[in-house]
């Protein structure tokens, strides 16, 4: 075969790559061939670490030695359902320690379900002269202590995220350790503290940020001085406000108006704790703008929120409590043509009766009237075959859909059969489809479906699903590219796992808890794939206790290239070669 | 005559003379004017004319760069005869821009070297943009078919990863070898005639095999047997003791029907996913799943399952002497992980009906191994702790019946259902 000549100007890719940010294109780039690998990763600015266990630190530095910015996740997704026990790891203090050194110029941490100690950040603040975003999500394990070392050191922060950490939260004072010299601040997330913060100091140090777009209050922030905040920040294109209540004053609502009539950049609002449903005309002003709205804490009912969402036409992001009811979602269907995603969270999960009624025709409504739907979270307590198949044909461009139906294994409520059809529509008709959460009653069939299906599928959760291996199996060989894999509560074994060992190589984690998976397989994994790291998690004491064929009870398996870890609790073993040997 | 000609050849030859023009010299020799106002929007140019006089004649051309051909030069003036007008909106740049860049990518890539060696960074970002938009979205593959590029990394500069692709042309050998292969075997079948070459392949693989299992750590498997490649389109690498090896020996079945199956990604090799790990990315192209259903007859004894077994052992030389076709090249044989999908036979291992072929695979194994094996099979099912002949009956009279979920008792009361957070995935 004829070889043709490079072609590429190589003296001008790394200017090429300056322009190619994206995740994907870069490992692409980095895989062409060795002087791509070594340009491109000289020059990589941005790494995403899905699983801060699949790598190193170390090798991480050791090959991008100038990165600016890193992200990284810890636990499974299945920790936001306490499945993951308290302990488990994901501390995030080694990966900073090493950070700290490789790379003075660091400038955004961004950490996803970790555990972050004040120590990492008070380390963080007196370590990276220029740093300028700290995202903290659904994190744990720090105090306002290691917020203030951020605030006093961090001289050019630009972001502040702590979106659904849990934060300690002794004392409100952190937020007056930013010097009054600090007037970088764009973005600050504060939704997630318990405690007061010092409002005078909140109110500064608001007032001399100029370039601050998005302020997210908590729920300690009273409304009635919502309006200093605002009038000092009319720029604002992202606010969420604290507790949405108080005395019904005409002063305090005319001066609360006038404050958000003078906000013409605001296109997204949330917040709205323990809302007064007679303040609420005072947003009507930004309604008209408005792109994304979050009242998934707002305890406002149907009329109001009718009401409101009437008002607002340009809505593209909508997440809401279930008291929109049926009626509601279809004035949505009418009213907000862009929407793209809908996410409707149960006011009452937990309670037998239902309160409210929505129903599969909510979300009927609104794949039908809703022509750019792509995201869908939608919590109800009865859904048909019928209604699905009519969502998936309404709209055939989601990539996102996630149904809960909040009785496990509950059936098709008119023919009480199982919704294999109506999810084997969804994925079937979603030819994009890249998440997928299942619920109500199902069989093998709908793993079927799934597996000849969802060809484009990257994320998969499931619940009191199935009946045998067979539908763990159809997934695994079927889903070409499964990521994560989530699986509580279903009849799935051995056999579909040691079958398919090699595809757990091709995706990031699975996570099975309270299936039937026995030590046995745990081990044969282990000991057989040196690069997956399976871990089984067993607080019930050491597996080689029980029986071999014993299920354990939970189990997660991700591939890494950093060998199993050294950070466990009591309750976790990692099934390599070693352990095995322990164990026999 | 017409005195109108003269006077406006008159005219422009004055207009000529107010022009003033840069003398340019390009790789191939040749000499050209260039309007100065056009040649000075490129820094080189511009510096060659101010710090070292050059270009006011002839004589003194501007030499340029090797990578600016004339074919170049003349897209270069073009794009500078545009933007050099001053009172141009941005709107019609941005639109010059646009239909400027569409060319071919040999082109492209020829421009960008141009303009950078000439420092025009306006054109140099349009066309990196344009470059960069070309390689978005595009596997490594693809890339270095385009702008063809050597395929010259290792396995560690990757961070161990390890290539999956049915694209390569090993793999393509392989299924070509396997192909011909099955062809063999099922007109071996025909004649009803023991092909001495093939036997002793056959045998050769199954005692290769059967070493392995006699000798081995239990470690994984790797083989190539005919029999078990028979039937089957690529699967998965199963991980199993030599117990299960044996279990899957014994119910190996050689369907002809499925003989002439592609056998797409037989030897794909293993996915890369180092680089994954630093991405967002979801998964790499894992080898194609054609899912096809075939009815299936009743099972008898055991499952049948047909599938190579793969091993991780990195010395693959039993790879090689397993495999039974003495053509595959043994470097082949090491780098490659093979990668065979288990699907139809796992499918076959849980579908309600199962088939068998017509060939008696009895015939080939010494009866006291079949016995040991047989023990085997008995002890895995019972150590897998599933009624394997039973729940197959079971299976097969219930057919498409939902049969109740089967869940694992265990300690904390899972089965419960609620967390203390709603139970339902999100």
């Amino acid at each position: 075969m004829l070889r043709k000549a490079n072609s590429f100007p190589e003296e001008v890719l790394e200017h090429v790559l300056s322009f190619i940010t994206n995740d994907k294109d870069r490992n692409a780039v980095s895989l062409v061939c060795k002087s791509w690998y070594e340009i491109e990763r000289w020059c990589r600015k941005r790494i995403f670490v899905g699983n801060c266990y699949a790598v190193r630190p170390e090798m991480v530095i050791r090959r991008f030695p100038e990165l600016r910015s890193v992200e990284l996740k810890g636990k499974p997704h299945f920790a936001d359902f306490n499945l993951v026990p308290d302990g488990w790891g994901g501390c995030v203090y080694p990966w900073i320690a090493s950070l700290a050194t490789a790379y003075p110029w660091l400038e955004e941490i961004r950490l996803k379900r970790m555990v972050v100690s004040d120590e990492s950040l008070k380390v963080i603040a007196k370590s990276f002269k220029n740093f300028k975003v700290l995202v903290l999500s659904s994190c744990e394990g720090f105090s306002t202590d290691g917020l203030a070392a951020v605030a006093a050191n961090c001289r050019n922060l630009r972001g502040l995220d702590l979106r659904e950490s849990e934060v300690d939260d002794p004392s409100g004072q952190w937020l007056s350790r930013f010097p009054d010299s600090f007037t970088s601040l764009a973005s600050l997330n504060i939704s997630c503290l318990g405690a007061e913060v010092s409002f005078s100091a909140l109110e500064r140090l608001v007032g001399r940020c100029p370039d601050l777009k998005t302020l997210r209050l908590n729920h300690a922030v009273p409304l009635d001085k919502l309006a200093n905040l605002l009038r000092g920040a009319p720029q604002l294109v992202e606010l969420g406000t604290g507790a949405y209540s108080a005395e019904l004053q005409p002063d305090v609502f005319s001066n609360l108006a006038g404050a958000f009539s003078g906000c013409k950049e605001l296109r997204s609002l949330s917040g709205f704790w323990n809302v007064f449903p007679g303040y609420l005309p005072a947003v009507y002003p930004v309604c008209s703008g408005l792109t994304s709205l979050n009242l998934r804490y707002a305890n406002i009912q149907g009329a109001d929120l009718i009401k409101l969402v009437s008002q607002c036409p340009s809505l593209q992001r909508l997440w809401v409590l279930d008291y929109i009811e049926d009626i509601g979602l279809e004035a949505i269907a009418a009213c907000c043509k862009d929407l793209t995603e809908l996410r409707v969270f149960p006011s009452n999960p937990y309670g037998a009766e239902n309160n409210v009624s929505l129903t599969e025709r909510g979300l009927v409504s609104v794949s039908d009237g809703c022509p750019k739907l792509q995201s869908v979270l939608y919590f109800c307590r009865q859904m048909t075959n019928a209604a699905l198949v009519t969502i998936a044909k309404n709209r055939p461009s989601m990539t996102c859909f996630r149904l809960c139906i909040i009785e496990p294994r509950a059936p098709d409520y008119q023919t009480l059969q199982p919704l294999d059809l109506g999810f084997g529509a969804i994925v079937e008709n979603n030819k994009d489809l890249r998440r997928l959460s299942l619920s109500g009653l199902l069989t093998d069939r709908v793993f079927e479906y799934i597996g000849t299906y969802a060809k484009k599928l990257e994320m998969l959760s499931v619940a009191f699903a199935g009946d045998s291996d067979l539908g763990l199996h159809h997934v695994l060989s079927g889903c070409e590219k499964l990521c994560k894999l989530e699986i509580r509560d279903c009849p799935f074994g051995d056999k579909a796992l040691l079958v398919n060992a090699a595809k757990l190589e091709t995706m990031r984690s699975l996570w099975m808890s309270s299936c039937s998976v026995s030590f046995r397989a745990c081990k044969l994994l282990g000991q057989k794939m040196p690069r997956l790291n399976v871990e089984v998690i067993d607080e019930r004491g050491p597996p080689d206790l029980r029986p071999e064929s014993c299920p354990v009870e939970k189990l997660y398996i991700y591939r890494t290239i950093a060998g199993p870890r050294f950070d466990m609790p009591g309750f976790v073993w990692t099934m390599d070669e070693d352990s095995v040997l322990r164990f026999s | 005559m017409r005195n109108y000609s003269k006077d406006s050849n008159h005219a422009a030859i004055c207009c000529q003379m107010m022009k003033s023009y840069i003398w340019i010299q390009t790789t191939d020799g040749a000499i050209q004017q260039v309007e100065q106002e056009v040649a000075m929007f490129c820094p080189m140019i511009c510096q060659e004319v101010i710090q070292k006089g050059m270009g006011s004649s002839k004589n003194c051309a501007i030499s340029l760069p090797q990578r600016v051909s004339p074919a170049m030069l003349s897209l270069i003036i073009d794009y500078c005869r545009f933007h050099q007008v001053a009172g141009r909106s941005n709107k019609e740049r941005k639109s010059f821009d646009e239909k400027f860049v569409r060319m071919d990518t040999k082109r492209l890539c020829e421009l960008t070297s141009a303009a950078d060696s000439l420092q025009l960074k306006p054109l140099v970002d349009l066309t990196s943009r344009a470059l960069a938009r070309i390689i978005e979205g595009k596997t490594p593959e693809e890339i270095r078919e385009i702008f063809h590029l050597p395929d010259d990394l290792t396995e560690e500069e990757k961070l161990e990863p390890l290539k999956n692709t049915t694209d390569d042309p090993r793999i393509r050998l392989l299924n070509r070898l396997y192909a011909k292969k099955r062809k063999e075997l099922k007109e071996r079948e025909k004649l009803k005639d023991v092909d001495a070459e093939e036997e002793h392949v056959d045998d050769r693989s199954v005692d290769d095999l059967l070493s392995f299992i006699n000798g081995g750590d239990g470690g994984m498997l790797k083989c190539c047997s005919t029999r078990l490649l028979g039937s089957r389109k690529s699967g998965q690498e199963i991980l199993c003791s030599p117990m299960i090896v044996s279990f899957l020996l014994v119910v190996s079945d050689l369907d002809d029907n499925k003989c002439e199956e592609e056998c797409e990604s037989l030897a794909g090799l293993k996915p890369y996913w180092g680089q994954e790990i630093f991405s967002d990315s979801k998964g790499i192209k894992t080898s194609k799943n054609k899912k096809k259903h075939k009815k299936r007859k009743d099972l008898q004894k055991c499952a049948p399952s047909n599938e190579a077994i793969e091993t991780h052992k990195k010395e693959s030389n039993a790879a090689s002497s397993l495999c039974h076709n003495a053509e595959v090249d043994h470097e082949l044989q090491s780098s490659l992980g093979e990668k065979l999908k288990l699907q139809d036979v796992a499918g076959e291992i849980f579908a309600p009906t199962v088939e068998f072929d017509d060939v008696d695979i009895d015939d080939e194994i010494d009866p006291a191994l079949k016995e040991e094996i047989d023990r085997e099979v008995e002890d895995f099912a019972r150590i897998l702790n599933s009624d394997w002949p039973e729940r197959m009956q079971e299976l097969l009279s219930l057919g498409q019946e939902r049969r109740p979920a089967h869940l694992s008792v265990n300690g904390n009361g899972a089965l419960k259902g609620h967390a203390s957070m709603p139970s339902f995935p999100l």
